[in-house]
């Protein structure tokens, strides 16, 4: 039974690999950049759905931890050259001026910095709950942005780095939200992972069976992070440019948009949700063009995200659980329906 | 630091601390009855200074009239928002509440883009606001004297409101226990929204004056001092009305005077609130003047 | 030496006293039951010994070590478990799971050897899996492990959250009105189930119970708390006949007064 589950997995693990060694050679740039997206919004999805979903932290400094990564990343991939030019106001601290790192490092560089800034960021606000941990974090995402602004010899301040190189492709992408997915599912149904959905489910019960909440708090606060920061890595290699602003909160209620359609636990409502929402945004383009409707052409900016917005409350206001609630998928669940239905075509995962 | 520019400082201080606490007494008040951070406030707040804005410019109404209507108009929309956004999950588990109000937060910005348009407007400032009083060497704009005052007035009307009035006692039973005050014959819906209505108005109040200090508008503006303000509530002691009073002056001095007395920190100017919350709740998490809420083992 | 020790403690809430130099000594094999009106101050004290309070005065030992001040998770894993007075299950979760989470603070692999499944976490899970499991079989609850905590019957839950406090390994069990909401048959079941857990575990029972009929069954030693203040304590025969105990329960006699 295992074995055939993990052959299947196996198996669509391959198939996702033509997949994309088609994709890279057949699509165009517009369709492989959203491919892209998609599968670096799985990440950060999943990312801060182990804290919130899985742990039950209300945590929204997301947008934070990305910055830290894409700053990370960014800095340690740049050319010398790239980083002469955009350094113009001020020169770039050593070392940094003088280090070139190649992508996979300089990610998980990215992705540690992250996460020990979640670290710091966690001895104070993880010992707070609910409301308060919510805007705490969200106040140190701030804070993080604030920063950012102001360090001009580190960050280049509110100019933000352009000519960041564009390593991200769909191996890049893709091969580390697979990884994600196998460790975060492999977190989430160990030990580990039982502890935080008790902290989930009733933080006095998990404290009284002998589970030190900081510490796992703290631990899934930090993984979360690292994979936020990691996803903001490949999010700037593959935009080519960042600024502070664009790690407003705006980005963490994006992605929290993602979770809550998916179901806040639920790895694969994420995945889908990542990828239904990442479409959706660019086939509602059309919304902030003009639109001819025959007698009259009207151009309304800003209706799409007013769509996005009433979407998340229709979610939140009528299907409380999102797409999957907290079921995942599984191989088991997929044959048995094949075997009741074997007329209907199955999709692959 | 001379001592003219030292109360210069403070007359500006307690000026923007006065706006601060304006609008934190509408964080607190929701707060205190359903326990959840309105995060639609601050967007409450920008839509009082359109509403006003509409009424000056494409109406051309006198200011004053316009200024009631928009006030009682941005009552009516908290109303609104708490009957879409919030009456229909009082009963939901907590997360999914804040996500409906981030979520109502964004509903009212991305409107506010689509129908007002999203490039800033200037706010009309009748002239009686903007006359310079000189006060020794100080010169101070009138509205900052306007501000403070119109602030502590509309304070103890609320407090006589709450404390006086069978309405503020409806509120006060149903911040202490729902199920209790519904049983003792309080309707609970209708005090909630009597709730909304009126920390919507004086959040327009705050709005409306927030404008005429600062007479530029746009759909946005309401979230920086928005978290400020929850902020400042914060620190005041959530649920308490002169505690969010207290926590917007001592917010408002504050970053003024981190301004004027470090001005190398000028651009943490906004980190300063965070910091100071995260630091109060560290050391006094139930605030200046808050009360105790024990979790029940 | 008496296993568990607490020392005048005292817990205060602003300006009330909610337990008053509460004074206890837990000796090993027994079972010791905690009883009072309403409002009496028998949670709280419970709260003080497992950490969810810090108390106010007073000191607690365990096995003679202070434990005053201590968190719940360092009281539980030194070997004192509770279960809760309104059933505190994970309730998404399936009985198995419940179980599971309690055997988590014995892990001693840390987060990455998990998520990589080295062999040091795979053995440990391996065991504690069936050792979770055997405990399930224990109490009978063995058929119910895959079926969510919430859907279980309401004296079936009970028998959960004991369980689940067992598999920390305790040496001391408190249980907070363990036959809370029970009928009488399900009362009778309860008596001799923890009559059973206490040989077959090895425990200390310490509990707060409003049951007369398993408090005088089952008790070696009983306290009595009034207003925070211990007003009576001694053998099931004794409190029977204590005049003070008569009157906080019953009232005071106009006569008297």
């Amino acid at each position: 039974m295992k074995k055939r589950n993990l052959i299947l997995t196996i198996i669509s693990i391959i198939v996702l690999a033509i997949f994309i060694f088609y994709a890279d050679s057949n699509f165009d740039a517009y369709q492989v950049r959203i491919l892209n997206l998609c599968a670096i919004y799985t990440i950060l999805g999943l990312s801060m759905n182990l804290i919130n979903g899985f742990t039950g932290l209300f945590s929204l400094g997301h947008a934070g931890f990305m910055a830290v990564g894409a700053y990370t990343t960014a800095l340690l991939t740049m050319s010398l050259a790239a980083k002469e030019q955009n350094f113009f106001m001020q020169p770039l601290v050593a070392p940094l001026n003088s280090i070139v790192w190649p992508f996979l490092p300089s990610l998980l560089a990215g992705g540690l910095m992250a996460a020990f800034v979640a670290y710091l960021i966690g001895a104070p606000a993880l010992r707070l709950k609910g409301d308060y941990l919510a805007i705490a974090t969200l106040g140190f995402g701030e804070i993080i942005r604030v920063i950012f602004t102001n360090t001009q010899n580190i960050t280049n301040g509110a100019l933000g780095l352009k000519g960041i190189p564009s390593s991200t492709n769909l191996w890049w992408s893709f091969g580390i939200a697979i990884v994600t997915i196998i460790v975060l599912l492999s977190l989430i149904n160990s030990s580990y992972g039982r502890a935080f959905k008790a902290i989930r489910e009733d933080e006095i019960a998990a404290e009284s069976m002998g589970i030190n909440l900081f510490k796992h708090k703290s631990i899934s606060f930090m993984i979360g992070a690292f994979f936020a920061g990691v996803g903001g890595g490949l999010l700037g290699s593959l935009l080519g440019t960042i600024d502070p602003l664009m790690f407003r909160f705006l980005l963490t209620f994006n992605i929290l948009l993602i979770i809550v359609l998916g179901g806040m636990s639920s790895v694969t409502g994420t995945i889908i949700s990542a990828f239904v929402i990442t479409i959706a945004q660019e086939v509602l383009r059309f919304l902030d063009e003009p639109m001819n409707f025959g007698f009259a052409v009207v151009q309304i900016t800003g209706l799409r995200m007013v769509i996005f917005s009433a979407l998340l409350m229709v979610v939140v206001l009528f299907y409380r659980n999102g797409l999957m609630g907290s079921r995942e998928f599984s191989w088991d669940k997929l044959i048995k329906l094949f075997k009741r239905n074997p007329l209907v075509k199955g999709g692959t995962k | 630091m001379t001592l003219d520019v030292f109360l210069q400082h403070i007359t500006n201080g307690i000026s923007l601390g006065s706006l601060y606490a304006l609008i934190a007494i509408g964080y607190t008040m929701v707060y205190g009855i359903l326990r959840l951070i309105n995060f639609a406030h601050g967007d409450i707040f920008m839509m009082a200074t359109y509403f006003a804005f509409y009424g000056v410019v494409i109406f051309s109404l006198p200011w004053y009239f316009v200024f009631v209507f928009a006030i009682i108009l941005t009552g009516i929309l908290g109303i609104i928002v708490e009957k879409t956004a919030y009456k229909t999950l009082r009963d939901a588990p907590k997360i999914s509440i804040l996500i409906s109000a981030i979520g109502a937060s964004y509903l009212l910005e991305n409107l506010a883009v689509v129908i007002f348009g999203g490039r800033p407007k200037a706010f009309p400032t009748p002239d009686l606001f903007n006359k310079v009083v000189q006060v020794g060497n100080i010169s101070v704009q009138r509205l900052t004297f306007i501000i403070p005052v119109v602030t502590v007035a509309l304070l103890f009307m609320l407090l006589y409101l709450i404390n006086k009035t069978k309405s503020g006692m409806a509120m006060r039973a149903v911040s202490k226990d729902h199920e209790t005050a519904r049983l003792m014959g309080v309707d609970v819906d209708k005090t909630i929204s009597f709730t909304f209505f009126i920390g919507s108005m004086l959040a327009a109040v705050g709005g409306i004056m927030w404008a005429l200090k600062f007479p530029q508008i746009q759909p946005l503006m309401g979230v920086i001092p928005g978290l400020k303000c929850f902020i400042a509530a914060v620190i005041g002691g959530i649920g308490n009305v002169t505690g969010a009073v207290v926590g917007g002056f001592i917010l408002g001095i504050g970053e003024i005077m981190l301004v004027a007395l470090l001005p190398s920190l000028t651009g943490y100017r906004d980190a300063f609130a965070f910091i100071l919350l995260i630091v109060i709740l560290i050391f006094k998490p139930t605030g200046i003047m808050g009360e105790k809420i024990s979790e029940k083992v | 030496m008496s296993l568990l020790k607490a020392d005048q403690i005292t817990m205060q809430f602003g300006g009330l006293t909610a337990v008053n130099n509460f004074n206890l000594e837990l000796n090993k094999n027994e079972i010791v039951a905690l009883i009072g009106p309403n409002g009496a101050g028998k949670t709280t004290a419970f709260n003080m010994i497992t950490g969810v309070y810090n108390p106010t005065k007073g000191k607690i030992y365990f096995e003679g070590k202070d434990i005053t001040g201590l968190r719940p998770d360092q009281i539980t894993s030194l070997g004192i478990a509770r279960t809760f007075q309104n059933i505190r299950l994970f309730k998404e979760l399936s009985v198995l799971e419940n179980v599971l989470i309690a055997n988590h603070l014995n892990v001693k692999s840390n987060v990455f050897e998990a998520i990589f499944k080295l062999p040091r976490y795979m053995k440990e899970e391996k065991s504690m899996i069936s050792k979770s499991i055997e405990l399930l079989d224990k109490v009978g609850l063995g058929d119910l492990k895959y079926e969510k905590s919430s859907s279980l019957p309401y004296g079936k839950q009970r028998r959960l959250e004991i369980a689940r406090a067992l598999a920390t390994n305790p040496k001391i069990l408190l249980l907070d009105e363990p036959a809370a909401g029970m009928n009488p048959k399900e009362t009778e079941d309860l008596t001799s189930f923890i009559k059973e857990i206490k040989e077959q575990f090895d425990l200390t029972i310490f509990m707060i119970e409003h049951h007369m009929q398993v408090v005088m069954g089952i008790s070696n030693v009983i306290y009595v708390l009034d207003y925070g203040i211990t007003i009576a304590q001694g053998s099931p025969y004794d409190i029977q006949n204590n005049q003070k105990v008569i009157e906080a329960y019953l009232g005071v006699s106009e006569n008297d007064a």
